[in-house]
């Protein structure tokens, strides 16, 4: 993780607030960034994230609160900086191309006229878009474009990167090689970046921090496997994976669930749920006394497969096995956990 | 609030409200001069002098929209569903007769058709007479309707093109012989395009001066016309009641636009055909005869004059009053000034537009609302409230046989035209367009000048090549106010032919279809899927 957290923040967001009509959009919302740090902003659709990124780029004005970025005030009680001066760069959900500019006019745009050919030869081949200058727009692949969208977003140097969903306008599977091949290329360029997504896989693969957002506030921040593994709240749990709440009784540094003990990362005391994972519990088959459950449902997914089993009481727990294990509707079976120590919530 | 990306410039706003007040001016003046000269248009209205001229105008425009809306729905319905042949010169042949301006048509109608014109020289030769006289109502409705009905068929045409052919297909199926599935199916749902189509031809046989001029029947605008120098109060209560229709009908397309729904754009890939059977020669009959009246028929008669006016002079008779620069300086005047009307009119709607597309204003609305309904102001109204302003006002006197009045009066007449394409066009810009260029550090002249101009370009083209075809074929404002040393093809030809020097009528009209009938194709045959 770079940067040490005693240095002033290239980015900082406080206390900000944004209504539209009646709608509470962001609510005092709070949000620090270190030079060179790439932040995933997780959340549901219509959570704010959008709203946030078009703030920090000046497209909209916060109606309370402050944001800045180097230290100089951009937005808040008496500073207003316009976009246009802010250094921020920004790839747009729909890359929102100029369709009546070739590639490096495209690419160009926001470097001053004298560097331009140099910074947009220099630009595309970090993009491994060498020698498209020419092209326009309308004649890329969906990959492509992207690449050029961020191309045009970087080649100015903004101070920070901003990304709104920026692959979700492309298929599954160009998706993934997509997504390595901008971190990495960020991570070469040394960029501080925002990424706003709500796919949770897109978040935690990129970010070096997570942010959490739902309705207008963050919920959480953390490292990608600390938002996965010590969620703050069942919401958090469920939002950046497949979880099951399981009630348990907890007796300190572990709770006793009906298919054995559960390890907790902080003791509590009396009943709880804990936040399973599936693939954090193993299944075997079982008779008599020692079968607690019994399979419902069995769904085959190629390399593994998620299995929910039931209990008497018809308490449901999602167990991923690999995909050479197969178990039919009605089997009994004995999970047990073997996962790393479990967040334990109030019984909700 | 603040809210940079809603609140709308200072500066547009200031530019819009400047552009709706210089739209309402003329009608404004009108009405004031009115309350001024203590004309009475009421107990004018009541007067036999004003009830002829205003049953005659409603008469003729109610004739001409149903003949137009019966013509060309049936041209439209034959022409995109119907198998005849050569469906696509038809398409192309169909709309052309907008080049011709109302009077050039009548003059040629009437030279044509008339006793000792062309039809009975040919008859004569057969031994057959031929006496029938085409002038008054008959005349006004024959030249109205031949030269307006595209304003009917391209609407409908261009409705009927976008509608899937499955709801016809499917009607078909469930038992409806074809006849019932164009009453139940295909009327409903171009009844809109109809009715918008036939209103416009309203609007325009009301304030039609050309075809009602030359064929000597009494309607408010030429009644308007011959009274304005030797009976002034008269001329100005009639070109009120003349507004108030105009106004009326104008809250009628409102009205009726409301309820207007919108077809789904599909494009069907295979558009049903219907089978047109022994009824096949009476539809190419039908559509043959309308491109021979009001296409062929006009045009050969501007060549038969302009060729018997060569022939004449060669055979040592009277010289021709033309000759190179005589021809051109009229063409010069005429692209020019409509040229620059155009550019006017784009630029200064343009503010208007943007306040009503990208910021919602209220402003916008009301410059909007303005210079929309500036559309339906006939000409005629225009150019008389001008020409009264720069005689009897001191300001106005300033701009007298100025081209900068006659350039303001063609944009308050055809500004309009440019309203839709221009906002089309400001809607094309996608504000994530302009927010990208934002973060790239671009201020707004840039943004205007490298993104929103470049992309809206073909949109304000359009408009503007309508506002030069208009202005192009434009008599009343004119004949009225255009600056005596600046002589056009319009008011050239229509002299020529108020005073019979027929081939120099048959030269300068030949000349201004011509260039008509270029910005036609260009503008409006070639983009006539847009006038859905």
């Amino acid at each position: 993780m770079p940067v040490a957290d005693s240095a002033a923040p290239l980015l900082s967001v406080e206390d900000v607030h944004k209504s539209f009509g009646a709608t509470k959009v962001l609510v005092d919302f709070n949000l620090t960034l270190q030079a060179g740090e790439m932040l995933s902003l997780l959340g549901p659709s219509g959570c704010g994230k959008t709203t946030l990124l078009r703030l920090i780029a000046g497209l909209e004005q916060a109606d309370k609160g402050k944001i800045a970025l180097d230290g100089n005030a951009v937005d808040g009680h008496r500073s207003w900086i316009r976009p246009e001066d802010r250094q921020v760069g920004m790839v747009f959900q729909d890359w929102a191309l100029f369709p009546h500019l070739d590639v490096a006019g495209n690419v160009g745009y926001g470097v001053p006229r004298r560097q331009r050919i140099e910074e947009v030869a220099k630009t595309l081949e970090l993009v491994n878009l060498p020698g498209m200058q020419e092209r326009t727009p309308d004649t890329l692949s969906g990959g492509q474009q992207q690449r050029v969208a961020l191309a045009r977003a970087i080649a100015p140097k903004p101070k920070v990167l901003l990304l709104d969903e920026p692959f979700s306008n492309l298929d599954a599977a160009l998706r993934r090689e997509v997504r390595s091949e901008v971190r990495e290329l960020l991570r070469d360029a040394d960029m501080t970046a925002v990424f706003v997504t709500h796919d949770r896989e897109e978040a935690l693969a990129l970010g070096d921090r997570v942010a959490v957002m739902d309705a207008g506030r963050i919920v959480q921040t953390g490292s990608p496997s600390e938002v996965y593994h010590h969620p703050a709240t069942p919401w958090v749990a469920a939002f950046v994976g497949a979880v099951s709440m399981y009630p348990a009784e907890a007796a300190g540094s572990t709770a006793e669930t009906d298919f054995g003990p559960v390890p907790l990362i902080e003791p509590r005391q009396g009943p709880v749920e804990v936040a399973v994972r599936p693939e954090d519990v193993d299944l075997r088959a079982a008779e008599g006394e020692r079968a607690t459950h019994t399979v419902e449902n069995f769904e085959f997914q190629g390399a593994d497969a998620v299995v929910t089993v039931a209990n008497p009481n018809g308490i449901r727990l999602r167990v991923r096995v690999s995909g050479t294990q197969s178990f039919s509707s009605g089997d009994r079976v004995a999970p047990s956990y073997i996962g790393p120590p479990a967040v334990a919530f109030d019984r909700s | 609030m603040r809210s940079p990306t809603i609140h709308s410039p200072a500066l547009l706003k200031v530019a819009a409200i400047v552009v709706t007040v210089g739209f309402a001016f003329p009608a404004g003046y009108l009405v004031w001069r009115n309350f001024t000269f203590h004309s009475d248009p009421l107990g004018v209205l009541f007067s036999h002098r004003t009830q002829g001229p205003l049953l005659r105008t409603l008469r003729l425009a109610v004739l001409v929209s149903a003949s137009t809306a019966v013509f060309g729905t049936a041209q439209a319905w034959l022409t995109t569903r119907c198998d005849v042949p050569l469906k696509r010169t038809w398409q192309a042949l169909l709309p052309l007769p907008l080049v011709f301006p109302t009077f050039i048509g009548a003059a040629a109608l009437i030279r044509t058709l008339n006793p000792g014109g062309l039809l009975s020289d040919w008859l004569d030769n057969l031994g057959l007479v031929w006496d029938v006289e085409i002038r008054g109502l008959f005349g006004a409705w024959l030249a109205l309707t031949l030269f307006t009905y595209p304003y009917v068929y391209l609407p409908v045409a261009a409705r009927l093109r976008r509608l899937p052919g499955s709801a016809e297909e499917t009607a078909r199926l469930l038992g409806d012989s074809p006849l019932t599935v164009i009453r139940r199916v295909v009327l409903p749902q171009t009844a809109t395009a109809i009715s918008a189509g036939a209103l416009l031809v309203f609007l325009y046989a009301i304030s039609d001066f050309g075809a009602v001029q030359l064929m000597r029947y009494d309607t408010l605008s030429r009644a308007i016309y011959t009274t304005r120098l030797n009976n002034q109060p008269v001329s100005m209560a009639l070109s009120v009641i003349l507004l108030v229709l105009a106004a009326a009908v104008v809250l009628i397309e409102r009205g009726a636009t409301r309820r207007y729904e919108h077809a789904a754009p599909v494009r069907s890939r295979s558009p049903v055909v219907y089978r047109m059977g022994r009824a096949k020669p009476i539809a190419v009959a039908f559509l043959a005869g309308a491109v021979a009246l009001a296409l062929l028929g006009p045009m050969a008669s501007l060549a038969d004059w302009t060729i018997d006016g060569i022939r004449l002079e060669a055979s040592g008779g009277r010289d021709l009053l033309v000759g190179w620069d005589d021809v051109w300086s009229p063409t010069w005047n005429t692209a020019y000034g409509s040229l620059l009307a155009a550019v006017v009119s784009v630029a200064l709607v343009l503010p208007a537009a943007y306040l009503v597309v990208r910021h919602r204003s209220r402003i916008g609305t009301v410059a909007n609302a303005m210079i929309v309904s500036a559309f339906a102001l006939p000409g005629i109204l225009i150019g008389l409230a001008l020409l009264f302003w720069t005689l009897k006002t001191d300001v106005g006197s300033h701009l007298r046989n100025t081209l900068v009045l006659l350039v303001f009066a063609y944009m308050v007449r055809f500004g309009g035209q440019t309203m839709r394409t221009s906002q089309v066009a400001v809607a094309a810009v996608s504000s994530r367009l302009t927010d990208a260029a934002r973060t790239l550090g671009a201020r707004w002249v840039r943004r205007f000048r490298s993104l929103e101009l470049p992309l809206m370009a073909p949109g304000l083209l359009a408009g503007g090549g309508l506002v030069m075809l208009s202005v192009m074929k434009e008599l009343p404002i004119t004949l009225l106010i255009a600056p005596f040393d600046f002589p056009t093809l319009t008011t050239k030809a229509f002299n020529s032919i108020e005073e019979a020097f027929v081939a120099e009528a048959g030269i300068w009209s030949g000349v201004l279809v011509v260039l008509s009938a270029v910005l036609t194709w260009i503008f409006v045959v070639r983009r006539a899927d847009h006038f859905d």
